[in-house]
């Protein structure tokens, strides 16, 4: 089978191409001579304007009537079979109903990434807050902290007024917190999977530090006013309660096969007769490619 | 035929002498050739752009240094910026589409070849009349002077009191000239891979590259035209007295910053995402797998280049805007990161599992990725408005926008030099110098961009001329400079790379990498027509199809 | 690990015949549009962002008077295009002749007013470019317009011209086309135009 081709539209001497031209060139060589003289003199503008006359009609006379041609001389061989130096594919046995896979088979469900994310943001939440009753007494003083991150006038706030409910602190908070979980959280999703031996410890633990450590050494030098209010000791704690109990909740959830080989129509939830004709004729192996 | 018609040999371009070659690419309108002049024009301008910053480099390398003088060093970072961006990187990108897309669509041209011709020549005089201004140019220190207001422009500086004579003008009339290249360009692209599809290849099977050349197109129309624009109206105000940016006369000059920004962080985005391109093209091959998540791959690119319009106003945080215009674009900013991520996610995906080889261009893709995530995350870090008001001006900026265009684009452009030379040519580059320019290239690489950073969250303020000893700046702009070496002499090698193995090279027959898609079905280099008969696709991998008929994709699409 | 060799080669299903994809004009003329929309937005934007910001006069409301006329003939010019285009596609020339000269002879009258508007904005108003942010941002935005109305006029006129020598004929419909739409752009952006200069504005 294979180099189905449809017939050729070059007649038996060649292939048409369209023919070369200068006036391309002139015009905008012209264009240039246009705007240059602006930063010389006005001779060049008229020169360059001519320019762009000459190339228009010219490059109109390409055109129309008929489009100037060229035939490229073309002996139509036979296309060489395509080969390949791995003819040999490695194949995997699995279960008839998931016709062909390519690794990574399973993966976990994005559901399992928004579960974890809110579930660590819960914990994260309970350890800040209970930060804020412990050390500051006031459960509004660590969400005023965050919503400085971005919302500049959280920022300004001195530390009495850290600790009184701010409604636009409350909200920008609120988002921030939730959008970073959903998407650290997801991020857990993708990349638990990836990682060796103990995703948990790695994912719950060191990359919180790392990522403390880095805050916590640059952010005295770029934001000193934000960095003075921030107890490092509680930071960490709750990073870890964010990690672990989102790691938890993601590892918990089952993994759920790749949707690598369904049509895109299907997997977008459309019905369209016909879409999965080669599987309803039964002649397809089910196999899983992996080379 | 009509009489116009003639018919040209294949072998009569050997015996034709230098006047009739130079006559045929001038007048060349196939998008092979035109292809190869964006590219050769862009490595030419990447060459001169690349001494302005080792010139700069030295400059900095001391405390109180006297290299070169403060106004030359104006101009050198204005013309550096200004020539990376529009004349180097643009044009790759461009040169790259030009000669791949036709290829990879399986059609014989782009859709109006003349109008490709005229575009390329657009660019080209945009960027010669732009560099004229070094000997023509006539600004605020006499004769002879290049643009010196910096890439991005900003007014009042623009203006005929701070920028009198002609430099700022070369400046914006060379960037409308090659503005109008770019936007041509565009057209062409989107049209070529909306109307020239060969049979069978829907857009579902459409490689990825020519999906991601259509978004960066689409990008460019809605991006270069503002800047066109706004440059119209800089002129206007020079040379008829217009008061677009003139304050005095109650006009705005933040207003200029918004028009250049909603052009400028697109441009960001036009330049990544045909880089994502390169990367979704080479990384599967080299894993041996199909791209991981192919639809999800195609809709986080579409979702990149609309969030990208809502982000420009980052660039602004200090200039002033309410708290909630913060807010707003530190979000959008935030948002543009979780399409990024999901590619970078996909990219592992394809890699995981797979028989990587560890050829030049896979070597440069995976380096991409690491470097892409590093420049993604202190992206991150800057869209958080009160960080970016301590570092907004600063050389961690700075760090940051050359480890996205350096560690990211310039590296996706090398991996695919290293992937499409054989087809343009017929010639592999060496492997040898091939992975002594990547390990050059990253160390040095490493050595500038990441010790950048640090005078950067030190307080050094970028674009200044020197700086004094005893800051606790000095040994980071030493290491960073002898890291701008390394890339200068690994670049070098990739140049003597490319004429060495033009002439020495093996022969790379068809489909030197045992790839999958429609360009590695013609001869290296193809013929003129590219394909004697237009192919017919039945999957996303048309060349597995034929190497596996037992096991066609198209059996699962 | 296994080989699948042993299958045989298997014929993959037909195209879909015949494959069309849309015209090649239309889709360049589209994306031109495009691009040709986002630069009359950023000088859309500029004339609001000055509305009012003006230093000294004179305003708008001062000298600007509704171009009820000129308005009038530049829309209706696109259904005599699209008229022409209707009887192009029946092979009926006579008449599409006619309604193209009519929509150049509409399209050249609002250039015509265009024109007697600026003479008296700047002759009896002393209203100029240099002015103030009105002047500036004014003729830069309705100039933009205007020019693309030469434009189109001289493209208009090339085809009129062609037509007369009888060389338009149903089969260049596709390519007339393309022309109509960027003349029904021109004719988009002076209702934008209307609205934010002449009534907005004002």
């Amino acid at each position: 089978m294979s180099n189905e081709h449809r017939a050729s539209n070059a007649d038996r001497n060649g292939i048409v191409m369209p023919q070369p031209t200068a006036w391309p060139i002139t015009l905008a060589f012209g264009f240039m001579l246009l705007m240059a003289g602006l930063v010389t003199n006005a001779a060049v503008s008229v020169l360059g304007a001519i320019l762009m006359v000459a190339g228009c009609v010219g490059w109109f006379r390409d055109v129309l009537p008929h489009e100037k041609h060229v035939v490229i001389p073309c002996e139509i061989v036979e296309a060489v079979p395509a080969q390949t130096q791995r003819a040999q594919v490695k194949v995997f046995d699995l279960a008839p109903e998931h016709a062909r896979a390519f690794l990574p088979i399973t993966y976990y469900p994005i559901s399992a990434g928004i579960k974890g994310g809110l579930a660590g943001s819960v914990a994260m939440a309970v350890l800040a807050v209970a930060y804020g009753v412990i050390k500051q007494g006031s459960i509004w003083y660590p969400i005023n902290l965050l919503s400085a991150a971005i919302y500049s006038q959280s920022i300004q706030f001195g530390t009495e007024s850290l600790k009184t409910f701010h409604l636009n602190s409350f909200l920008v908070a609120c988002v921030i917190h939730l959008i970073t979980s959903l998407l650290v959280g997801l991020l857990y999703g993708a990349m638990l999977p990836m990682i060796p031996r103990r995703p948990i410890l790695l994912g719950g633990i060191i990359a919180p530090i790392l990522w403390s450590g880095l805050l916590y050494t640059a952010l005295g030098i770029i934001n000193p006013l934000l960095d003075k209010k921030i107890d490092w000791l509680w930071f960490v704690i709750s990073q870890f309660g964010f990690g672990i109990v989102a790691g938890l909740v993601v590892s918990r959830q089952d993994k759920v096969f790749t949707q690598q080989n369904i049509p895109f129509a299907l997997r977008a939830g459309i019905e369209v007769p016909g879409a999965m004709r080669e599987r309803i004729g039964g002649s397809s192996p089910d196999e899983d490619g992996r080379r | 035929m009509s009489s116009e018609t003639m018919a040209l040999s294949p072998h009569a371009v050997e015996t034709q002498s230098l006047a009739e070659r130079l006559h045929g690419w001038a007048t060349t309108v196939d998008h092979k050739r035109i292809g190869v002049m964006y590219i050769g024009f862009a490595l030419i301008f990447l060459v001169i752009g690349g001494i302005e910053a080792i010139i700069m480099r030295i400059q900095l390398a001391l405390p109180n240094n006297d290299f070169v003088s403060p106004q030359v060093f104006n101009r050198m970072f204005t013309m550096h910026g200004t020539t990376m961006i529009f004349f180097v990187a643009m044009p790759i990108m461009f040169g790259f589409g030009n000669y791949t897309v036709p290829l990879l669509v399986g059609t014989r041209d782009m859709a109006f070849p003349r109008l490709n011709a005229f575009s390329f020549w657009l660019t080209a005089f945009g960027a010669l009349l732009m560099y004229f201004s070094f000997v023509g140019g006539f600004g605020l220190y006499g004769a002879g002077s290049a643009p010196d207001v910096g890439w991005f422009a900003y007014a009042p500086l623009t203006s005929k009191v701070f920028s009198p004579g002609h430099s700022s003008d070369f400046w914006s009339l060379g960037l409308i000239v090659s503005g109008f290249g770019s936007i041509g360009t565009s057209v062409n692209m989107i049209t070529t891979i909306v109307c020239s599809r060969c049979p069978g290849m829907t857009l579902n099977k459409m490689p990825l590259f020519a999906w991601m050349n259509i978004v960066m197109s689409g990008m460019v129309l809605f991006a270069i035209s503002p800047l066109t624009a706004a440059q119209i109206m800089i002129s206007l105000d020079r040379y008829l007295g217009a008061h677009f940016f003139d304050t005095q006369a109650g006009g705005s000059a933040v207003i200029w910053m918004h028009f250049f920004w909603i052009f400028g962080h697109p441009e960001v985005y036009i330049l990544i995402i045909p880089s994502f391109g390169f990367i979704s093209e080479i990384v599967p091959v080299f894993s041996r797998k199909p791209i991981f998540g192919y639809p999800i791959m195609v809709g986080a690119t579409v979702a990149i280049g609309f969030i990208s319009f809502s982000v420009w106003a980052h660039h602004m945080f200090t200039v002033g805007m309410n708290s909630w215009g913060n807010t707003f674009f530190a979000i959008t900013t935030m948002a543009v990161g979780v399409p990024t991520g999901i590619k970078i996610f996909n990219w592992l995906g394809t890699i995981w599992g797979g028989k990587i080889q560890f050829k030049t261009p896979m070597l440069f893709s995976l380096a991409f990725l690491f470097q892409f995530l590093i420049a993604g995350l202190t992206g991150i870090m800057l869209s958080s408005t009160p960080f970016n008001w301590q570092l907004s001006g600063s050389y961690f900026v700075v760090a940051h926008f050359h480890y996205v265009i350096v560690g990211g684009i310039l590296f996706a452009v090398f991996g695919g030099f290293y992937y499409w030379y054989p087809k343009i040519t017929g010639k592999m580059l060496s492997e040898r110098l091939g992975k002594l320019h990547f390990w050059l290239f990253v160390i040095g690489f490493h050595l500038t961009f990441d010790f950048m950073h640090i005078p950067g969250l030190l307080g050094m303020p970028r674009r200044i001329y020197t700086y004094e000893a005893g800051r606790g700046w000095e040994i980071w702009n030493q290491i960073v400079s002898v890291g701008a070496l390394f890339q200068g002499v690994a670049v070098l090698i990739f140049v003597f790379n490319m004429i060495w193995s033009y002439w020495k090279g093996k022969d790379a027959g068809c489909d030197p990498w045992d790839a999958w898609t429609l360009e590695w079905t013609t001869t290296s280099p193809p013929p003129e027509y590219n394909f004697a008969t237009i192919p017919t696709v039945h999957s996303s991998r048309p060349l597995w199809d034929l190497k596996h008929p037992e096991d066609p994709d198209w059996k699962y699409e | 690990m296994s080989s699948t060799t042993l299958t045989p080669p298997l014929t993959p299903p037909p195209i879909e015949t015949p494959w069309v994809l849309p015209s090649r004009g239309k889709v360049g003329m589209f994306s031109l549009i495009a691009a040709e929309s986002a630069i009359f937005t950023i000088f859309v934007v500029a004339y609001v962002f000055y509305i009012g910001k003006s230093i000294s006069g004179p305003t708008p409301r001062e000298v600007l008077e509704l171009p009820i006329f000129n308005t009038v003939c530049l829309l209706s010019s696109s259904l005599t295009i699209h008229f022409a285009l209707g009887a192009l596609k029946k092979g009926n020339r006579a008449v599409f002749t006619a309604f193209w000269a009519l929509t150049i002879a509409l399209g050249a009258i609002f250039l015509f007013g265009t024109a007697r508007e600026w003479h008296h904005l700047i002759y009896d108003k002393g209203l100029t470019i240099q002015t103030n942010l009105f002047g500036t941002t004014y003729y830069s935005l309705v100039g933009l317009h205007a020019f693309h109305v030469t434009v189109g006029l001289f493209g208009l006129s090339l085809v009129l011209a062609f037509a007369l020598l009888g060389w338009v004929k149903q089969e260049h419909y596709g390519r007339v086309d393309v022309l109509s739409l960027y003349w029904h752009f021109v004719d988009v952006v002076w209702i934008v135009v209307f609205f934010v200069v002449y009534v907005a504005g004002r």
